[in-house]
């Protein structure tokens, strides 16, 4: 069986990026299976196709300069060459903002716009603090409130690499709370 | 297969992205080498000495840049890098002497200075002087010993294919 999605999560707990991959895939699976939100993937798209783009500029000059071989090909390469790094820098710019998550929830009367929710979050290199940011954007008022914790990521996993959804899951669920039960009180 | 376990998780979107940043780590090598082809003016900035036939200038395996500008007149005593008509090798040696026409056409011999003759026996049948558009580019610059490596790959190509292969699924598998 290919996909192994049940499977609990286990990782090299030394490995940075693979524990904040881990952290953040998990936190997007509370949102999404528990509150039952749908994902937009809007943002992802947006990047994936500027990539595509970029890629496409680069496989351009490469036919072109071997059908006109250089030096009849410079004028294309050096557009080429000038704009890729244009278009990489929208995307790097994007990966600063390291939001993973942005999510709607309908509303279930049907009649008021969507709220939107966002997940970002950080861990620093050789660091152990996991910073997990909740944003709410009420489709109503377009207000935007936010809610973060910064916890040891040594909370959530155990000695042998494995995510332990029962003490990281609360965490999350908490943190999404605080904000609805925000809206539900005004 | 443990390794396996990160691309078994993702979803049709997170595979795509792994395709991707490969390309996107290709394409950057592609647009980086273009773009110096496009700012020395040579279609091969970068070359490695294959023999000892310049010593003791350069080595076999040293790394070469070049430049290739039309406003750079050749002169006797540089080195350029000349590719021979219909052969693919290009080849490091000083220009000996030259023949200029007024409208700055030349015609130059070259030769090894490791070599005890000049190149002559190496150009094409009849052909006694190089031109300008046999020129690759002149020497401006050098790194000793790199090039070892390209020479390495280029003599044991499976090495190469095993290395450019291994590179390829780590950056397919690996999450950033």
């Amino acid at each position: 069986q290919w996909k192994i999605d049940d499977k609990p999560v286990k990782i090299d707990k030394w490995d940075g990026s693979a524990v904040k991959n881990s952290l953040d895939d998990s936190a997007k699976k509370v949102l999404l299976e528990k509150y039952k939100y749908v994902e937009n993937f809007r943002l992802i798209d947006g990047r994936l196709i500027i990539c595509t783009i970029s890629c496409l500029f680069a496989i351009v000059a490469l036919i072109w300069d071997y059908l006109h071989p250089f030096p009849e090909s410079k004028p294309v390469l050096a557009f080429c060459v000038v704009s890729y790094p244009l278009q990489i820098l929208p995307w790097l710019y994007q990966k600063e903002k390291s939001i993973f998550l942005v999510a709607h929830r309908k509303d279930p009367a049907g009649m008021d716009p969507d709220d939107v929710w966002q997940l970002s979050s950080s861990l620093k290199r050789f660091d152990d603090k996991y910073t997990l940011k909740v944003t709410f954007i009420s489709g109503k008022t377009k207000q935007q409130r936010e809610a973060e914790f910064t916890k040891s990521i040594a909370k959530f996993f155990d000695n042998n690499g494995t995510l332990v959804m029962e003490a990281y899951e609360p965490e999350v669920s908490k943190l999404h709370d605080s904000l609805a039960l925000e809206r539900k009180t005004k | 297969l443990d390794f396996l376990d990160d691309v078994r998780r993702m979803n049709k979107r997170q595979l795509y992205y792994q395709v991707l940043n490969f390309g996107m780590i290709v394409s950057s090598a592609l647009m980086i080498w273009k773009g110096l082809m496009v700012v020395t003016g040579s279609e091969s900035p970068i070359v490695v000495v294959l023999s000892g036939s310049m010593e003791p200038a350069f080595h076999r395996g040293d790394l070469l840049f070049l430049t290739n500008r039309i406003e750079d007149p050749i002169r006797v005593g540089e080195i350029v890098v000349f590719r021979i008509e219909g052969r693919e090798i290009p080849i490091v040696h000083r220009v000996l002497k030259i023949h200029e026409k007024q409208n700055g056409d030349i015609k130059f011999l070259t030769k090894g200075d490791n070599n005890a003759v000049d190149d002559r026996g190496l150009y094409k049948q009849g052909q006694h002087w190089l031109e300008k558009k046999d020129v690759v580019g002149r020497a401006r610059g050098f790194v000793p010993y790199i090039g070892i490596v390209t020479i390495l790959m280029n003599d044991y190509p499976k090495f190469k294919y095993a290395v450019l292969f291994l590179l390829g699924l780590f950056v397919l598998v690996h999450r950033e």
